[in-house]
């Protein structure tokens, strides 16, 4: 595994980061949080809605209609920001235990935000579930933001 | 401008300053909430600019936007600007020349006095704009001004410890 991330961060594109000047870095930096701030957002509409707590006049269709392209956006945003950063630095940033919290976490989250919270939204269930799914959401994707910045401090 | 570094010189070297900019978890929660806090603040108040350039939830009135969304903006203001009070007070003098910093900060400034505008002498007459889609031309204005710069803010902060 460790020759990967060796592969990976000697490659073209690790080195085209990691081996240009630091301002490119913060280029990266700019989109991966751009993307944190509009995936969030996204979830925060749709979870204050499944909640009763925000957007309430507006229909759960309607809100996630609304929130789609900014969940969408950020994932791009971030999926491949943060790749690009995960290559050219993948030796050093692999073996960190909050990366690895960190994608368990997403991983966790993109499958209850497509499975059960877009089925919440859909097909209107009991006020448990609802209220559960959407707490549940909160949780994982601000647990991934907060394991991510984790990273840099371990 | 020694004066100035004099006192941020004082905030960080004070009790307070260096108990936050020494922990090894305070530090990095303090930095979560104030990334994670946008969310709330600039990320539901990009909803309400959006509405007022007309750009989403056209078939929803400005107003009722912005009502519903209101207490969640300010709380998430609030979360952001006390989490980056304390980091400011962690790094004062490491920051207070940075010019990422002096943007943001800039920046801020020129956010609130758009949003008091906004809150003071638009928002009270919202009712008037109704269902139209396209609204006056101040609120729109208002909308363009305080996206553009909350994106400044957002851009600056993240720039600080590359510029330093």
């Amino acid at each position: 595994m460790s020759t990967f991330f060796e592969y990976l961060q000697s490659s073209a594109v690790g080195q085209l980061i990691s081996g240009s000047d630091h301002l490119v870095g913060a280029a990266v930096q700019i989109v991966h949080i751009a993307g944190i701030i509009l995936l969030l957002t996204a979830v925060v509409l749709v979870a204050l809605r499944l909640l009763g707590l925000g957007l309430r006049e507006q229909s759960l269709a309607e809100v996630e209609t609304l929130a789609r392209p900014f969940l969408w956006a950020g994932l791009v945003a971030t999926v491949i920001s943060g790749t690009l950063f995960f290559i050219s630095t993948a030796t050093i940033y692999a073996p960190k235990g909050a990366l690895q919290i960190k994608l368990v976490l997403l991983v966790l989250a993109i499958a209850l935000q497509f499975g059960l919270v877009r089925r919440l939204v859909n097909h209107p269930a009991s006020k448990a579930l609802t209220t559960g799914g959407a707490i549940a959401s909160l949780v994982l994707w601000f647990g991934v933001g907060l394991a991510g910045r984790a990273i840099g401090f371990t | 401008m020694s004066s100035i570094l004099q006192i941020a010189q004082a905030l960080q070297g004070s009790s307070f300053g260096t108990a936050i900019a020494e922990s090894t978890i305070v530090f990095p929660l303090i930095e979560g909430v104030h990334l994670l806090g946008l969310a709330l603040s600039f990320g539901l108040l990009l909803i309400v600019d959006l509405r007022l350039l007309g750009l989403v939830l056209r078939q929803v009135p400005a107003a009722k936007v912005h009502d519903q969304l209101r207490s969640w903006i300010f709380a998430g203001f609030a979360l952001t600007i006390v989490s980056g009070i304390l980091l400011f007070l962690a790094e004062a003098a490491d920051v207070v020349f940075n010019y990422a910093f002096i943007a943001h900060a800039l920046f801020i400034v020129v956010g609130l006095a758009n949003a008091a505008f906004f809150e003071t002498r638009l928002a009270p007459r919202a009712a008037e704009w109704g269902e139209s889609l396209k609204l006056p031309a101040a609120a729109r204005l208002a909308g363009a001004v305080s996206l553009s710069s909350w994106i400044v803010v957002v851009i600056s902060g993240r720039l600080v410890p590359y510029l330093a």
